[in-house]
């Protein structure tokens, strides 16, 4: 993550915000992240709490997205 | 006109594009386009380079997985890949429905003229239901995804640039992603508008955005 982000949120408050928002998901939902595969609610916190790919990844589109709230452009 | 479409079915993923790809197959033969779908094993290489040699369709709608360089088919073998056989796609109006490979891939297919490349410079994100993982069709959370992404071919069969056809998709990613960000009874809206934020902001139209089928 990039300066700007560091100055935003840490790593681990990333991680947190990540993981309190996938624990709301509804426990049959599947989500695919292309080549790297589909996976369920709980699958997706253990990425996230191991910090693998995948949980990287989460957490990229997380920051990336409050990003764009704070700039204020949608895409 | 023809369009060729792939449509690999080896794992969730690609059984649900597949599925969502009739929609797009329906219209475009409403419209008297002559569709060949390089189904399952069908889709691979050899297959797949010697229908656009033969054929030579004006369309080319890719289903499947990708990286910055490459295009896959079944059981996620190379299908079309950057310094490989990329020239396969030139000349013509490819969509390719994966992810990351608008990267390179998309960007060296687009140097070429009259070619358009639009694709995913970045991962391609959908949720799904498990309960409709049979009838991915159905799905109701797989639904504003596919609806946008499908859009890119809509237009493009209706007669839209491929620029304008990209940003119809980006109008559709961001209409789904204002009515799930505003809805307050499904506990994976917000989720989902994240991600279908996602794919709007990584969806781009390479090359010559003034070309039309």
């Amino acid at each position: 993550m990039d300066n700007q982000t560091d100055n935003i949120l840490s790593d681990e408050e990333v991680r947190k915000l990540v993981l309190a928002r996938l624990s709301v998901l509804s426990p049959d939902v599947i989500v695919s992240l292309g080549s790297d595969g589909s996976f369920t609610r709980d699958q997706l916190v253990e990425s996230v709490e191991r910090g693998d790919r995948v949980g990287e990844k989460l957490a990229e589109i997380q920051m990336e997205w409050l990003r764009s709230f704070k700039d204020g452009v949608m895409v | 006109m023809k369009m060729i479409v792939t449509k690999p079915q080896h794992d969730v993923t690609t059984r649900y594009l597949s599925a969502w790809a009739e929609e797009v197959i329906e219209l475009a033969e409403e419209k008297g386009v002559d569709v060949i779908e390089l189904l399952r094993e069908k889709a691979n290489k050899k297959e797949f380079e010697s229908r656009v040699n033969k054929l030579s369709p004006r369309l080319i709608f890719l289903n499947g997985h990708g990286s910055d360089e490459c295009v896959t088919g079944h059981d996620n073998k190379i299908l079309v890949k950057s310094g490989e056989n990329h020239e396969v796609l030139v000349g013509k109006i490819t969509y390719a429905l994966s992810c990351n490979s608008a990267k390179i891939l998309g960007t060296k297919v687009a140097q070429e003229k009259d070619t358009a490349y639009i694709g995913y410079a970045d991962e391609f994100i959908f949720m799904a239901g498990s309960e409709c993982i049979r009838k991915p069709a159905l799905d109701p959370k797989a639904k504003p995804f596919m609806e946008a992404s499908n859009q890119v071919m809509i237009s493009v069969l209706k007669g839209h640039s491929a620029r304008e056809s990209a940003e119809r998709s980006k109008n559709i990613f961001r209409d789904r992603y204002i009515k799930l960000l505003s809805s307050n009874t499904d506990q994976d809206s917000l989720q989902a508008a994240q991600y279908l934020w996602w794919n709007m902001r990584n969806l781009v139209c390479l090359g010559d955005g003034d070309v039309t089928a």
